[in-house]
């Protein structure tokens, strides 16, 4: 990604997330804190018109639960969170996706969204993406979250 | 006067959300339907009286601009009121949506005040002293 690119959909991921989860975070050095061992899910979003491209989101499992939870306004223990924790995810990714665009592309791109896809990410992938130029590292209150940008 | 309304998200989170913010916002609801996608939400607008349609536009199976395309064509546009709730709100789109009878837009995240706002200005509901 171009520096100012990166500085747009930083800035972006940051503020989109803080308003939806109340969770604060800070952009990381991706490649010092990723633990390759821990389970992660992987949300990714097709998106296409002006610009086409795909963005993708991986978080730790335990903090799945805890982003769901804080969407709901429920407590993480509480089940109705954890069986939604999947689905909060995609909604998450579905919020940072439209607003990375319009931040990227401008307010005026006409564009649409695909429905979020939702499943584990592979310790292999984890290490590819610490290596990949179009993946940014966040620390999401102590939780390193993975953002993919690619467009065509 | 306490409304009938239909809440359209393929995302039982955010109309866990919406109807929430709904409440917290002191929005006076009489029934409030669901629905995951536009065909539910045609289904629904065409077996129960609704007063007010929150749609979402990236859905499965029918989309939110499909169906305001459709309510466009049986009439349902003219009286009963659309608001689409969305985060891919390019103004494009908007606007296309605007002109097809969407009376108002929503972006996600969203406050329980703004869909008070935008509730009570496409409901006609006069402002608390």
């Amino acid at each position: 990604m171009r520096e100012q690119v990166v500085t747009s959909v930083s800035a972006t991921f940051l503020q989109v997330v803080e308003q939806l989860t109340f969770m604060f975070g800070e952009a990381a050095d991706k490649g010092d804190i990723l633990d390759v061992d821990c389970d992660y899910i992987l949300a990714q979003m097709a998106f296409t018109g002006d610009v086409n491209g795909t963005l993708s989101l991986a978080v730790p499992s335990d903090c799945v639960a805890e982003i769901a939870a804080n969407i709901l306004g429920l407590e993480p223990e509480e089940m109705e969170a954890s069986s939604m924790a999947p689905d909060s995810l995609g909604e998450m990714l579905n919020v940072i996706c439209g607003h990375v665009i319009m931040a990227i592309a401008g307010k005026s791109a006409d564009f649409g969204l695909g429905s979020p896809v939702i499943g584990p990410a592979t310790p292999a992938f984890l290490a590819q993406a610490v290596e990949d130029s179009d993946w940014l590292g966040f620390l999401l209150e102590e939780n390193l979250v993975l953002l993919g940008l690619v467009t065509e | 006067m306490a409304f009938n309304i239909l809440l359209v998200d393929d995302s039982v989170t955010v109309r866990s959300v919406i109807s929430k913010a709904l409440h917290l916002a002191g929005v006076d609801i009489n029934l409030l339907y669901q629905a995951s996608n536009g065909q539910e939400a045609l289904d629904i607008l065409e077996a129960e009286w609704i007063d007010l349609v929150l749609c979402d536009i990236s859905m499965p199976i029918m989309d939110g601009e499909t169906l305001v395309a459709k309510m466009g064509e049986n009439g349902m546009i003219n009286t009963i009121p659309v608001v689409i709730v969305s985060s891919a709100g390019s103004e494009p789109r908007i606007q296309r949506l605007r002109d097809m009878g969407v009376r108002d837009y929503i972006q996600k995240p969203f406050t329980p005040e703004r869909i008070r706002e935008v509730v009570d200005s496409v409901m006609g509901v006069a402002k608390h002293a």
